[in-house]
């Protein structure tokens, strides 16, 4: 192992990913690990097959690696989706590490979305092609390491995603704010869930369970924070909420700036996921940072993720879920317990407690930095 | 941190045990005023249904290949409605300018469309041709098939299930439940139970409100249910009517969500009930026949169960309670 390279410049650990958003786990993961890389005293840069316009000063297209390598250069692959990016590192001889954080597996578009399925698909042909391929694998969960395992990669090592929690908790936007607690003045609670609208994360089934907790225990509402890549599945859950009456008590509210996400956090009673896979769930910690109590199916990865500091359901019966919620909401000593374990939660995956589980990882493969 | 807000005697994993078996209790009690039965649950699920595509709906061909009709044509016009008056005229506008070229390329694809369709509506047809066929040769599943003199809430096998199943740790499961008899008796047992059956009309009456019974086949819900989730299995009425095939797969599913340690109870009537006059008309129609108990010992034995076998009165049914200890789970099959 060296830490340098044949003209005893630095190695190089850069980074290659699909897409560089500023808006998803595995993006900022991404801008956070290069700096934590160079702070360790690497050269580290961001390559991507797209790269979103407010971070283009943050990296380089993928093919323009040629151009930046040297020799004892280590390329980390942020693999979260099918891309280009995967053919393209499987012809390079540089030492290759993949950051695995999982892709949501093709039958849960199946019906839904043909094209997205096909490439759910297509990113597990990418997995098989690279993981035997890479000195090391590192993986967010051990749900994820065991899918990376079993594609071939050895040997692999849990080090959960980097991810700056505390702008969850910086001010909150006051218009959203105003809008939410002009809402809670007509009494009720107010449940969470963060993440895209699409069949995996199972938001159909949150909007069962508001439905029962309306009619078992009264007034609730359920706001509904991301993005879709599913038309179709966001149009049957709206077509959903209208046939249950429930318009005026979901609001499907999109992408949000990060002020107004503190502050549907600074306004939520309970925080509810019944997402039926998560390779590792950011938005359960950001509660946690939050302050807000989590109750969650646990599926994939959100049981090790949310570790004690969840309510962990075991099934997603309505009325379980629901009485699961009721719970949360009259038990002050249940609520604060969860409350108190999610900070401490928090604390074991900050980025000052991670970072230097990744630079030890990287190290076993690049040497130790300079 | 946390430690400090639970009872300072209690652990805080027995604290977190405890809060959700009185979530669960609180189910239970719900369900038993009422207020929010597993039909209604049952319509939930199936109005989201309703909204999903075919593939969301079990894949039926004929329902995909509407899908595929309905979605044939591609309408070049396109809707000019606006929130702003003026916007309306300038859709309008739009959509004459561009009609000619958007109606050219939209009735390209419309014809691309109806080909793929056709085709499809070609292989559906030669599908259901080789289904006629192979439809002569189908073994069918059995159905539940149950003996009112011995399934019911007196019969001797119930005390001796209930004493078995008051050790089992975790949730145990009856099937075919009917109207939850067997559950009740298994919860005012203080037995984490609940039930699986196929008929609908069943599930749907009696003890519906007080028990949790859900209304699927039980292969249906093993395979929903996590590895080593169950902490005991009752059999009634279930394998009886058999044939090799289904027992072997159904065997499988059990081995793998029956936890090491837990039970299976399996309670079948004798070949000779089964023959007897008595039976009910659905015996002589099932595809398979039960086994006899000791058929059930070497199967059970082979695959690492620790088996007990009582015999009924008069040796018309019989109760197998099986254990199996170990964590590989051993599939138990006739014909390997």
């Amino acid at each position: 192992m060296t830490a340098a390279g044949p003209d005893h410049s630095p190695v190089a650990v850069h980074q290659f990913i699909p897409t560089l958003n500023p808006r998803d786990a595995s993006g900022t993961h991404t801008i956070l690990l290069r700096d934590v890389l160079r702070r360790a005293g690497w050269r580290s840069e961001i390559f991507a097959e797209a790269i979103h316009d407010d971070l283009a000063h943050e990296g380089y297209k993928h093919w323009m690696y040629p151009e930046h390598a040297a020799p004892g250069d280590v390329l980390i692959y942020q693999f979260s989706t099918s891309s280009a990016v995967a053919a393209f590192l499987a012809e390079r001889p540089e030492t290759l590490v993949l950051d695995f954080h999982n892709f949501t597996a093709p039958e849960y578009f199946a019906g839904w979305e043909p094209h997205t399925e096909q490439r759910a698909a297509l990113a597990a042909e990418d997995l098989a092609l690279l993981a035997p391929k890479a000195a090391l694998g590192l993986a967010d969960s051990r749900f994820n390491e065991a899918v990376l395992r079993q594609a071939g990669c050895h040997p692999t090592k849990v080090v959960p995603v980097l991810v700056d929690y505390h702008r969850v908790a910086a001010a909150p936007d006051g218009r959203t704010s105003a809008e939410l607690h002009a809402l809670k003045e007509s009494g009720g609670i107010d449940l969470l869930f963060v993440g895209r609208v699409v069949p995996s994360k199972a938001q159909h089934e949150l909007v069962k369970a508001l439905f029962a907790y309306r009619h078992l225990y009264g007034e609730a509402r359920l706001h509904l924070v991301g993005g879709t890549s599913s038309y179709n599945y966001s149009k049957a859950l709206r077509d959903y909420i209208d046939d249950l009456g429930l318009t005026a008590s979901v609001r499907i509210c999109g992408e949000v700036s990060d002020a107004a996400l503190a502050a549907y956090f600074e306004a939520a009673d309970v925080y509810l996921s019944l997402s039926e896979h998560e390779g590792f769930g950011v938005p359960l910690i950001e509660a946690m940072t939050a302050g807000v109590p989590v109750v969650a199916r646990a599926a994939g990865a959100v049981g090790e993720t949310a570790g004690d500091a969840a309510l962990l359901l075991t099934r997603g019966d309505p009325s379980y879920v629901a009485a699961a919620i009721h719970r949360v909401c009259t038990d002050d000593t249940l609520r604060q317990r969860l409350i108190a374990a999610g900070h401490h939660r928090v604390g074991a995956l900050s980025l000052s407690a991670v970072a230097p589980l990744v630079v030890e990882a990287i190290a076993t493969v690049a040497g130790p930095p300079q | 941190m946390t430690e400090q807000l639970i009872p300072a005697t209690e652990d805080p994993q027995a604290y977190v045990d405890r809060v959700m078996a009185e979530i669960e209790e609180e189910v239970r009690v719900r369900r038993a005023t009422g207020d929010l039965p597993p039909k209604l649950e049952r319509e939930l699920d199936e109005l989201f249904l309703a909204h999903s595509p075919v593939a969301g709906r079990g894949g039926d061909l004929a329902d995909a290949l509407r899908m595929v009709d309905a979605a044939t044509f591609i309408d070049p016009v396109v809707p000019v409605a606006s929130q702003k008056a003026v916007g309306t005229a300038v859709k309008g506008g739009m959509r004459k300018l561009l009609l000619w070229y958007v109606g050219w390329v939209t009735h390209q694809i419309s014809q691309f469309a109806s080909a793929v369709s056709r085709t499809l509506h070609i292989i559906e047809g030669r599908l259901n041709e080789i289904e006629r066929k192979v439809e002569v040769q189908r073994v069918p599943n059995a159905g539940v098939i149950e003996f009112p003199a011995l399934h019911r809430s007196d019969a001797w096998w119930v005390e001796p299930v209930i004493g078995a199943a008051t050790k089992a740790n975790g949730r145990v499961l009856h099937s075919a439940c009917g109207d939850g008899w067997l559950v009740q008796r298994l919860n005012e047992a203080k037995v984490n139970a609940y039930g699986v059956d196929p008929r609908t009309h069943l599930v749907d009456q009696g003890t519906l409100g007080v028990v949790d019974l859900r209304d699927e086949t039980l292969a249906e819900h093993l395979r929903s249910v996590a590895a080593s989730g169950l902490g005991g299995l009752v059999l009634s009425g279930v394998f009886d009517g058999m044939g090799s095939g289904e027992r072997d797969q159904l065997l499988g599913l059990i081995a793998t969500t029956v936890a090491p340690g837990g039970l299976l109870a399996v309670h079948s009537v004798s070949p000779t009930a089964w023959a007897s006059d008595d039976a009910p008309y659905e015996a002589d129609l099932a595809p398979g026949r039960p086994l006899r108990a000791e058929t059930w010992r070497h199967l059970l034995e082979r695959a690492g169960y620790r088996v007990d076998i009582q015999l009924g009165p008069d040796a018309a049914d019989y109760l197998v309670l099986a254990t199996r200890d170990g964590a590989s789970p051993a599939t138990p099959t006739q014909g390997r």
